[in-house]
């Protein structure tokens, strides 16, 4: 063996190269900040009563802070969920506006709004002596609000609501199964949520420098110790603390990552009148409220002094574009610009590079990249800030000092998530292409550049977005970074309020809201255009109406046959006029042939125009336990336990046989290995194992076979297809098997506008469900990402798949109900049942 | 040696976690021959390909080609090409840059690129698609693309894992006869790795029949149905060849 030393590849050295640059900016300046921390600085701080103050102020109206942040994100989110309304978008987008703006300007819009001489004071004589606890817990919620709204938003997107239906029939009130249901299968992210606004709030400092007034918080505390006294040890013993709430935060996170909980049923609630009154209200009124102190400062903007002369007037931002004026921010903003696209361009670059190591290339060093990127996420800003100050304070001008820390401070505080971006994109991307290229002798590299990046584009420009957007509003890890000559325009706010101009603080403001809002808008509709590009170049093949399908499907099924029209119109149920208008055009198209002898064949052509309608495969989940059938699926499971001598699962694969629907795959899990006997008779069966049947609902198989996912059936495995012809060649649409049924107790489907619109357990004139459904290629795409999202959900693990695209995702689906008999494919419930059937097994012997 | 062993594999083992997947493996194929190795999911069949090109190592045993060995040689030195069952074509390139990608990578003169991407593109009847992009054609033109990607590298052998797998029946049945006629022209070695019984006798000069990790049976197609090896070979081929048949004579009575 000449291999003996494995030469090491070159994407190990980049793996390590990444590790170092994270090391040596996040981990490092957090080392050199312990090892500077004196003993007289531990002893000073931790004697220093104004740091017990800081710390109980901070805690005080942090809790607070949080608190009802979590409360009022949870109402706007559960209402916003719920509502079936238009323009969502746009709403969310009002709701999270605060993300754009510094928490400098947050504090700012309230204290002109509640401090002395603001526009209460001024417009309504409402006076509020001085600042504090209430303008600090009013701007915290303001700022804090959209991180905890996405998070809990997100929850309620994939809650499986059919537990409220239950609630329903029981006659519990909405306010009790909210408190009762939807509280506790929320509440990990309720933590998440409440630690995610603490963790802000204690860390932030932008909001306590407008507003604290005497009442000082533990980031002013440090900041003022360290300006004050440039005593950066005692800087870094308060760092310290800081970073508390955000490590348990971190961690608890990383904990309860894949804990799910919560139960799943079947659905479902439709808003009434009121219900949805109700939430347009409150959520109209939580997105207007938050807009007050944006408001606010922009009205300022536009003032000639405030409070003084309250006069309008456009000078200040003339002032402010001037370059010569006192008040220039055009530096400041040239410094942001510059920072924030070189930190979106090279954190893009890194976080990407990060991302394509940490998924596509092997290897040991792969997992601690990925811990190391998404840590940063821990630290705070203005501990980082710190950290910085003591490891670079030897690089006087040519990196401390420089633009070039400021955009490496705000790479690596942002990191994770554009790295998380990253790495989902590239799960994403097909998993053969390094193959491909070993084969064909293509570098990695030139894969890298015209394959990966081409395919990643849109996950590319979210991130760049990202970074850049929260580069124009960091304050805190900058703030002791930033040189005169280096400012970014919103350090520059805490500038003007040291002077007290608040004017000039609106202008920055306003000016960095604009930009960012500017750059959101912007990269959204710049995404959605590629996308649409790129999605309309897919979809230029021709479509058939729906009767010209059934028109062709019906000539397919009997080619070379004998047919008059009358038979078709028959066949096909249509009128005999429309009939005749399609059979004329079909025949001047070359898509049929009529043949002297009357004989109808479907063309080439014909065929081609089908070709997209074709049922491609086969999915069929067979992974569970049958327990409703013991003693039977003791030793047998239920697919493969035989009925009057024929396997149950043979039915269903002799009926796709017969249509030569052959890429069948079977997920197994209980009594795999006897499923092996099957591939006598169907050589093409392929097995896709579930490990966690029987720790999980069925949604799990869906899971494991979620990339297979095709234009395709998929299957129950333990239906008695007595039919065979509900298996058909071609599918119009997606749709649901179903029989109609004037009352059941089972799963059934209500339908609205054609199609399905709710399913229940139980209900009167409706459609009984058949698990056999069909996906076309749409809704395949949409249906893997769904599964694999819910999935990830928390408490995913306990759905029914069928939930996903009938009750969770709903809005992504469009289902139709294909009508059949209820005598075409039989469930055998449970024993009892298969006694019936097959008295044979009336004294079954469990082996 | 009466004639060139074009791959010569002997004895090859390979076991992942524990688990034995291929055991004592040894084979020959002939210049220009076109062998189907052919068995149900599970049987093996797949890490053998991925062996012989050189994606997967083996734990034991050899490869040659020619009468040299290319046990660790890089996949892109062997001379091999492969087709994947879906394709892996490159969704953001036409059907020709597709073609030409390799032949980039390499730096070859653009004159030659030219020359070469629509000669394969003739040879597989995909001229008047150049310019199309992969995502909107159909299964068939997709596979012929794959196939055009391969040939443009000029591989003495094209190794298949189960191309058609993923196509309707009608596809098939003119792509394998269009498969063949390939062959037959480009006069190359080609594998091709498939569960279909019908497929393995319809295109193969040879059949490598596989089961549990083994080869059962070597031989050629008319060989295998006259004097199957053991009882898996007679319940796995000839039994569902005797089915088939019978259900076409049914069919057409």
């Amino acid at each position: 063996m000449k291999n003996f030393f494995k030469k090491i590849k070159p994407s190990t050295y980049l793996q390590l190269g990444l590790i170092a640059i994270l090391f040596l900016f996040l981990v490092l300046p957090l080392i050199f900040m312990l090892f500077k921390v004196g003993g007289n600085d531990l002893n000073y701080v931790f004697n220093d009563e104004n740091f017990y103050k800081a710390i109980g102020n901070s805690i005080i109206y942090s809790l607070a802070g949080s608190l009802i942040t979590t409360i009022l994100a949870t109402i706007v989110a559960y209402y916003l969920s719920r509502l079936r309304i238009k323009g969502k978008k746009w709403i969310i987008i009002l709701l999270t506006i605060p993300m754009l703006i510094p928490t400098i300007s947050v504090g700012l819009g309230v204290r002109s709004l509640f401090g002395t001489s603001g526009f209460l004071d001024q417009l309504f004589g409402i006076k509020y002596d001085g600042l504090g606890f209430f303008d600090l817990i009013l701007g915290s919620v303001n700022f804090s609000f959209p991180v905890a709204f996405l998070l809990i938003y997100d929850a309620f997107l994939y809650e499986d609501r059919s537990i409220y239906d239950a609630s329903n029939t029981l006659g519990i009130s909405r306010i009790n199964s909210f408190f009762g249901i939807t509280l506790p299968y929320l509440k990990t992210t309720l933590i998440s949520a409440f630690f995610a606004s603490f963790t802000l709030i204690f860390a932030d400092y932008g909001l306590p420098m407008e507003v604290a007034g005497k009442v000082k918080t533990l980031p002013m505390y440090l900041y003022e110790e360290v300006l004050s006294s440039f005593n950066y040890g005692r800087g870094a013993v308060i760092s310290l603390v800081l970073l508390l709430p955000a490590l348990v935060a971190f961690i608890f996170d990383v904990i309860n990552k894949d804990n799910g909980e919560g139960a799943a049923r079947k659905e479902n609630i439709k808003p009434s009148k009121t219900f949805t009154t109700i939430g347009l209200v409150v959520v109209i009124l939580v997105a207007v409220i938050l807009m007050i102190p944006q408001v606010s400062f922009i009205a300022i903007s536009f003032v000639t002094r405030f409070p003084g002369d309250m006069t309008f007037t456009f000078n200040n931002y003339k002032d402010a574009f001037s370059p010569y004026s006192s008040v220039s921010i055009v530096k400041f903003l040239s410094n942001s610009l510059i920072i924030s696209l070189l930190a979106g361009l090279f954190g893009t670059i890194v976080a990407y590079l990060t991302g394509y190591l940490s998924t596509r290339a092997k290897g040991k060093l792969a997992k601690p990249l990925h811990l190391l990127s998404i840590a940063t996420l821990a630290v705070p800003g203005l501990v980082l800030g710190i950290g910085y100050v003591f490891l670079f304070n030897n690089t006087d001008g040519w990196f401390s000092g420089t633009i070039i820390i400021l955009v490496v401070v705000n790479i690596i505080h942002y990191f994770s998530s554009p790295y998380l971006m990253a790495k989902n994109a590239f799960n994403k991307v097909d998993k053969n292409y390094e193959t491909v290229a070993d084969t064909l002798g293509i570098s990695k590299i030139s894969l890298f550049f015209k394959v990966m990046v081409p395919n990643t584009i849109e996950t590319i420009m979210e991130m760049f977005s990202y970074l850049f957007i929260n580069s124009m509003i960091t304050i805190s890890a900058v703030s002791f970074l930033a040189t005169y000559s280096t400012q970014p325009l919103a350090v520059s706010i805490t500038t003007y309020e040291n002077q007290a101009i608040y004017e000039m603080e609106s202008v920055v403001s306003t000016i960095i809201l604009f930009i960012n809002l500017i750059a959101k808008i912007g990269f959204d509709l710049l995404k959605e255009g590629i996308k649409k590009i790129s999605k309309g170049k897919a979809e230029e093949k021709m479509e058939l109406t729906r009767f010209q399908f059934q028109f062709l499907t019906y000539i397919e099924q009997n080619n070379m046959k004998v047919l008059t029209q009358r038979q078709i119109a028959d066949g096909i149920t249509l009128s005999l006029g429309t009939t005749n208008k399609l059979f004329n055009q079909f025949v001047e198209d070359d898509v049929i042939i009529l043949h002297k002898n009357k004989k109808i064949e479907l063309t080439e052509k014909g065929y081609k125009l089908l070709e997209p309608y074709k049922v491609r495969k086969a999915i069929i989940i067979a992974a569970g336990f049958g327990s409703r059938m013991v003693p039977v699926t003791l030793d047998t499971p239920k697919p493969l336990v035989k009925v009057n001598g024929v396997r149950i699962i043979d039915t269903l694969l002799d009926a796709l046989y017969a249509k030569d629907i052959k890429n069948i795959t079977i997920v197994v899990g209980y009594l795999k290995e006897q499923f092996q006997e099957l591939l006598e008779k169907y050589p093409t069966l392929k097995f896709i194992e579930n490990p966690i049947y029987n720790e999980s609902n069925n949604i799990s198989s869906m899971y494991v076979a979620r990339d297979i996912i095709d234009r395709c059936y998929i299957c129950e495995a333990d239906l008695v297809v007595s039919n065979p012809e509900v298996i058909t060649k071609y599918q119009y649409c997606s749709n649901y098997l179903g029989a109609h049924v004037s009352e059941t107790d089972d799963w059934c489907f209500f339908k609205k506008h054609g199609y399905i619109d709710r399913v229940s357990i139980g209900g009167e004139d409706c459609w009984h469900m058949i698990g056999i459904s069909y996906w076309n290629e749409k809704d395949s795409t949409k249906l893997r990402e769904d599964i694999d999202k819910v999935y990830h959900s928390r408490g995913g693990k306990e759905k029914y798949w069928d939930n996903v695209p009938l009750t969770m995702c709903k809005k992504d689906f469009k289902i139709e109900v294909r009508e059949c008999l209820k005598s075409d494919v039989t469930e055998i419930d449970n024993y009892s049942e298969l006694v019936i059937i097959d008295p044979t097994y009336k004294n079954y012997k469990h082996k | 040696m009466e004639h060139l062993s074009k791959i010569s594999v002997n004895n090859v083992n390979k076991k992942f976690n524990g688990q034995i997947v291929l055991e004592d493996i040894s084979f020959d194929i002939n210049q220009g021959e076109f062998v189907s190795i052919l068995g149900s999911s599970g049987c093996g069949k797949t890490t053998l390909l991925k062996i012989l090109i050189g994606i997967e190592t083996c734990d034991s045993g050899s490869i040659s080609k020619d009468g040299e060995e290319i046990t660790n040689k890089k996949s892109s030195e062997r001379g091999m090409g492969l087709v994947f069952q879906n394709y892996a074509l490159f969704p953001n390139m036409n059907v020709w840059n597709n073609v030409a990608y390799a032949l980039k990578a390499h730096h070859v003169p653009k004159e030659e690129i030219k020359t070469r991407v629509d000669e394969v593109l003739d040879i597989v009847g995909l001229t008047d698609f150049a310019r199309k992009k992969p995502t909107k054609m159909s299964g068939g033109q997709q596979q012929r693309v794959a196939i055009a990607r391969t040939l443009v590298m000029d591989p003495d052998i094209i190794l298949f894992d189960e191309p058609m797998a993923a196509l309707d029946a009608d596809i098939r049945m003119s792509l394998r006869k269009e498969l063949k006629d390939l062959q037959k022209k480009l006069n190359k070695t080609m594998i091709y790795v498939t569960h279909d019984q019908e497929e393995a006798f319809s295109m193969s000069d040879r059949i490598i029949v596989m089961n549990d990790s083994h080869i059962v049976q070597y031989d050629t197609p008319n060989n295998i149905y006259k004097h199957p090896a053991n009882e898996f070979v007679k319940k796995f081929v000839v039994k569902h060849l005797d089915e088939k048949a019978k259900a076409i004579i049914d069919s057409t009575k």
